[in-house]
């Protein structure tokens, strides 16, 4: 331990750059605010109320030059060992990788409050760079952003300061990262999620401001869409990163336990994918207008409440941080927000009128109600179940946990519901179907359904057997029918534009693709959605072992046989391992030697699993080296996982899609096919 | 004191960009009942694209495309009526209108 310097420059830059930034994003604030009601009531000033809206634009814009350099003062010190620094003494050490001390910036609770500051920023950098195309629709959506913005800057600088101060005298090394982190993922994974968290305050904030302004028209919902697009398709990967993760380092074998930060991360996500639907309507025909504000509401109250899940210690979970005040600041934030949101509908509501009513239950707009009501339901189901331990406590005083069952029996069969709407939902006409439109399109979609259920069922499969066998069969058949759905619809389009154009099948696929990126790059993404189901429901089928074992002892599993060589060890400046070393082989054959280990890391004292995976796209088997017992002697679990690469196969189909979708389509004439010379047959 | 220069530098950076005096101001008039029209038009005239493009890959039959078609027609239609009224009834903003458009 050395004696107690002064503060290093990173600090004092740090803490200067935070407080700066709060002065500029309340100058945002307040001066956006005025101008803004002086531009509605049109009242007359010595300054030009648009020139004062101009410098409230500004300060949004120097507020994210100084979280930037707020941000890199912190990862700074954490690559400079600045141990001065109790955030960095605390989630660093000096053997730490440069990538895991970068990702040190979100490994705490006051280091993840200042990344959520800064995209938060960066995204309102971004919007209001773009301001030219509707000045005064972002001047409302930069007050609110700034709003935002000031709540996280209040926190950062007067209750969770990535910057204070270790008291005492330095320490020469820091107490490291926790070892769950220090895997490739995590450096990617809370960023991802938090620019999925932190964009739906975009949305939001473009919706509120329309809403205040009572902006004439739909222009502003497109707006709106396509940054809910980008912020989904950062969600969703984060989402996708997070599983993978759980699915290689916390050792269960599993990807999803219904864990409360999990399920925080899936409440908005379910609720702005309700919105990407429901929006449709509104474009296309003015209605659900009311439905869909709320919608962008209650998503962006969904990723407030999630990051407060996760910040605040309110649940137990694997991926929250330690109890802390800062509950009650989200609490009273949220309140102000939904406050806020519910007086502006009120004050505004008549603006929302609906141009056109649903005609008929069977039509495109009736399937998107459906699929909305679905979406929400499980949204709701999966909050009952998340808040179900605090509700639980507050009533009884006792705990009481909602476990893994629940949440399959809920949840599972909503899912299956709106694969199925996923189905049948584009086939279906705008306002009304008839019986020889339902003929038309449902037959071959239905066909392909009946034709895998009978044919699994053939197999020896049992719906009736358990629960899983029964989702199983549903998720493949229903499944099998919506791709044969969506295929229908691309070769429908393909071949009108190979008609019309006479270019080859190929070259009418890319032109259908950019004529209409939205609605292709949709059915895309219904398609990664259909494969990622096959991979969950692959899971029925999965095999679990485990044994201790001696040298050439063998387990077989799924046409595989695992064979125990012998332990080795190595060690780093970060942790110790133990491997296990296993030969594996299929048809006697040796196909791959695998070494699961167990690390201890150092700083921390903290042991961690690593698996070893032997991957295909039919199975993994997913091998776990879970301790030694009594004697000394390895026990090796293995657990063979049918079909479950296929899970991140169809995120990376949703993640293309999403990407196609956002896309802006392409408008001009398309290429006229060349006049057939006279006289040629036909 | 290199960390208190750093400070300043950032603050007069930070300060002179958002009070440095602006040259034209973006005034943004409010959007008039004509182009609200205009763009309700533009958005019935995508659904009819729709409409027959489906139509044209066999999506429909002729009887469903043929109601489906007369109710947007219909709504295409009224909008142009309403704008037409309106156009007349102040040209100066219409020709404005499909200056801006073109």
């Amino acid at each position: 331990m050395n004696p107690t310097p002064a503060a290093t420059i990173d600090s004092v830059l740090g803490n200067f750059s935070l407080l700066l930034a709060l002065v500029l994003a309340g100058y945002n604030l307040i001066f956006g605010a005025i101008s803004l009601r002086l531009i509605a009531t049109g009242a007359r000033t010595r300054v030009h109320p648009v020139r004062v809206l101009e410098t409230a634009r500004r300060a949004g814009i120097a507020c994210f030059l100084a979280v930037t350099v707020a941000a890199g003062c912190l990862v700074y010190a954490s690559f400079t060992g600045d141990y001065t620094v109790s955030y960095i003494l605390h989630h660093t050490n000096n053997a730490l990788s440069g990538a895991y001390k970068f990702s040190a910036l979100w490994s705490g609770q006051e280091g993840s409050l200042l990344l959520w500051a800064w995209l938060l920023a960066a995204y309102g950098f971004a919007l209001r760079l773009a301001h030219k195309r509707d000045p005064l629709l972002t001047g409302y959506a930069s007050t609110i952003l700034s709003a935002i913005q000031v709540f996280f800057l209040l926190l950062l600088v007067f209750e969770a300061p990535p910057f204070a101060i270790q008291a005492g005298p330095v320490a020469t090394d820091g107490f490291g990262l926790n070892p769950l982190l220090q895997y490739a993922e995590m450096v990617i994974h809370p960023p991802m999620l938090y620019l999925g968290y932190v964009g739906f305050s975009v949305p939001f904030a473009f919706a509120l401001g329309a809403l205040m302004m009572r902006y004439p028209g739909e222009k502003w919902i497109r707006v709106t869409r396509i940054w809910t697009m980008i912020t989904w398709l950062f969600l969703t990967f984060g989402i996708a990163l997070g599983m993978h993760w759980a699915y290689n380092v916390l050792g269960w074998g599993g990807y999803w336990g219904w864990d409360p930060v999990e399920n925080a991360s899936l409440l908005p996500w379910l609720s702005a994918t309700a919105f990407l639907h429901s929006v449709m309507m509104q474009e296309k025909r003015g209605m659900m207008k009311s439905w869909n504000i709320w919608l962008i509401f209650i998503t962006f109250f969904l990723s407030i409440l999630g990051t407060l899940l996760t910040r605040s210690g309110v649940v137990s979970s694997v991926h929250a941080f330690a109890e802390s005040s800062i509950g009650g600041w989200f609490t009273a934030f949220l309140v102000i927000a939904i406050g806020v949101c519910l007086f502006t509908y009120l004050l505004q509501r008549s603006h929302l009128y609906s141009e056109h009513k649903l005609e008929s239950l069977a039509s495109r707009e009736s399937s998107f109600l459906f699929n909305n009501l679905l979406f929400l339901g499980a949204c709701f189901a999966i909050l009952w179940g998340t808040l179900f331990p605090v509700i639980s406590e507050y009533v009884t005083g006792s705990k009481v946990t909602i476990s893994t069952p629940w949440y399959d029996r809920v949840v599972l069969p909503i899912g299956l519901g709106l694969l199925f709407l996923m189905g049948i939902g584009p086939l279906l006409p705008w306002r009304s179907t008839s019986l020889q439109s339902v003929r038309r399109n449902l037959i071959l979609p239905g066909l392909a359904t009946l034709a895998v259920a009978i044919s699994m069922m053939a197999f020896g499969m049992k719906p009736w057997a358990d629960q899983s066998s029964f989702f199983s069969i549903v998720a493949f058949s229903v499944g099998a029918g919506c791709i044969v759905a969506i295929f229908t619809e691309f070769q429908r389009g393909v071949v009108v534009l190979h008609k019309q154009t006479g270019k080859n099948y190929f070259t009418s696929l890319i032109l259908l693709a950019r004529r209409n990126p939205r609605r292709y790059g949709g059915y895309l993404v219904h398609f990664g959605i259909v494969v990622l189901f096959i991979g969950i429901a692959g899971g029925a089928f999965n095999q679990e072992a485990e044994q201790t074992m001696n040298t050439g002892d063998s387990v077989n599993i799924g046409g595989y046989k695992v064979v125990y060589q012998n332990m080795t060890q190595d060690s780093n400046d970060n942790y110790q391992s133990d491997f296990a070393l296993l030969d594996l082989y299929k048809n006697g054959k040796k196909i791959a030697s695998l070494a699961p280990e167990r690390r201890l890391y150092l700083a921390t004292d903290q042991p961690s699993t690593i698996v070893a995976n032997h991957s295909t796209l039919a199975s993994d088997l997913y091998i776990i080296y879970a301790g030694k017992d009594s004697d000394g002697q390895p026990v090796i679990r293995i657990l063979l996982h049918p079909l479950i690469n296929w899970i991140w196969i169809g995120v990376l189909i949703v993640l293309l899609g999403t990407a196609l979708a956002i896309v802006p389509e392409y408008k001009g004439a398309l290429p006229k096919a060349a006049a057939k010379p006279e006289g040629s047959a036909a | 004191m290199s960390a208190f220069l750093v400070c300043a530098i950032l603050l007069i950076l930070c300060f002179a960009y958002t009070f440095w005096p602006t040259g034209q101001l973006l005034v943004q008039r409010n959007k008039s009942q004509l182009e609200f029209l205009h763009e309700r038009k533009d958005v019935v005239y995508d659904n009819l694209r729709d409409l027959n493009f489906e139509f044209r890959a066999g999506k429909y039959p002729e009887a469903d495309y043929n109601a489906q078609r007369a109710t947007l027609e219909d709504e295409a239609a009224e909008l142009l009526r309403k704008i037409d009224i309106l156009a007349a009834k102040d040209p100066a903003a219409a020709a404005a209108l499909k200056t801006s458009a073109r």
